[in-house]
């Protein structure tokens, strides 16, 4: 009976679990002790039966998706991006909106720039016959001067 | 939406009316004359001038006569200068901003056409030099 009470815990001890003195021992106990034997066998069956359940429960469930769902959670971004960057990659139309006012008064710069700038002749055909003219061009306009030879 | 596009249209339409309509150029013209004589000085009432003339080798600058015209394409305005010349001013073409104006000196049979922004001012030596001076006109397209 004191031995019972010794092995009863090992009972439950599933295979590599023991150490080999303590296996042989219990070995030993085993036989020549029906009760723990029968303990032993009430144990082996309850494993099962709760081995069964699980495998069961596990079969059941539909493992297919799941290594996709996985990669697909693992293709959606770089973890780690961060700042202004990742900011207006997720929020395109935020980024739209925000940059639309910029492009359009860039543009009306650039045309106020442009008209207010130094003007430059747009085009200058000189026809004199007999006659050589020479012609200054300066930002306020075009001076032209009389060959003094003719 | 055809009531708004109709108003739009109208607008439009009124909009570029009178740029349509207007086929004249109201134009300044000056005739001014450049001396190497006498002391340097600028009339001043060519100081906007001032900055085109400055290359020229005249020292002494005068206004003579100063006057607004309205050019129509192809419509020839002739300016009278001192020494009994008529200029001939005519207006090329007309557009948007730009003008093309020609300035004709007959008796050198010179005809010169230049195209500018409007309000830029054209400078063209009208006579020979005597006596060490020499008139220009000065054709300006208002804006």
């Amino acid at each position: 009976m004191k031995d019972c009470v010794r092995f009863a815990p090992m009972l439950e001890a599933r295979e590599g679990e023991l150490a080999s003195e303590e296996a042989a021992a219990l070995r030993a106990h085993l036989d020549g002790c029906a009760r723990c034997r029968a303990a032993q066998a009430d144990l082996e069956a309850t494993d099962g039966l709760v081995a069964e359940a699980l495998m069961a429960r596990a079969n059941a469930r539909d493992f297919a998706p799941f290594v996709d769902q996985v990669m697909a959670r693992v293709g959606q971004g770089e973890p780690g991006r961060t700042g202004l960057l990742a900011w207006f990659t997720l929020h395109r139309r935020a980024a739209l909106a925000w940059a639309v006012p910029f492009v359009a008064a860039a543009a009306v710069l650039m045309y106020v720039r442009r008209d207010g700038g130094p003007r430059q002749i747009a085009q200058l055909e000189v026809n004199a016959e007999g006659d050589a003219t020479m012609v200054l061009e300066t930002s306020d306009g075009p001076v032209v001067l009389l060959d003094e030879h003719s | 939406m055809t009531r708004t596009f109709l108003a739009a249209l109208l607008a439009v339409s009124l909009g570029s009316a009178p740029t349509v309509a207007r086929a004249e150029v109201p134009v300044m013209i000056r005739i001014i004359k450049g001396s190497r004589q006498g002391p340097p000085s600028v009339d001043p009432r060519l100081e906007d001038l001032r900055r085109q003339l400055s290359p020229l080798a005249y020292q002494r600058w005068e206004q003579v006569t100063d006057e607004q015209r309205d050019l129509s394409r192809g419509k020839t305005e002739f300016v009278k200068i001192p020494d009994g010349e008529q200029i001939g001013v005519t207006l090329v073409e007309r557009r948007g901003d730009t003008v093309t104006i020609e300035v004709a000196i007959t008796s050198r049979n010179t005809q010169t056409r230049l195209t500018v922004e409007k309000g830029q001012r054209i400078v063209h030596q009208v006579t020979g030099e005597k006596a060490g001076a020499a008139y220009f006109l000065t054709v300006r397209a208002l804006p």
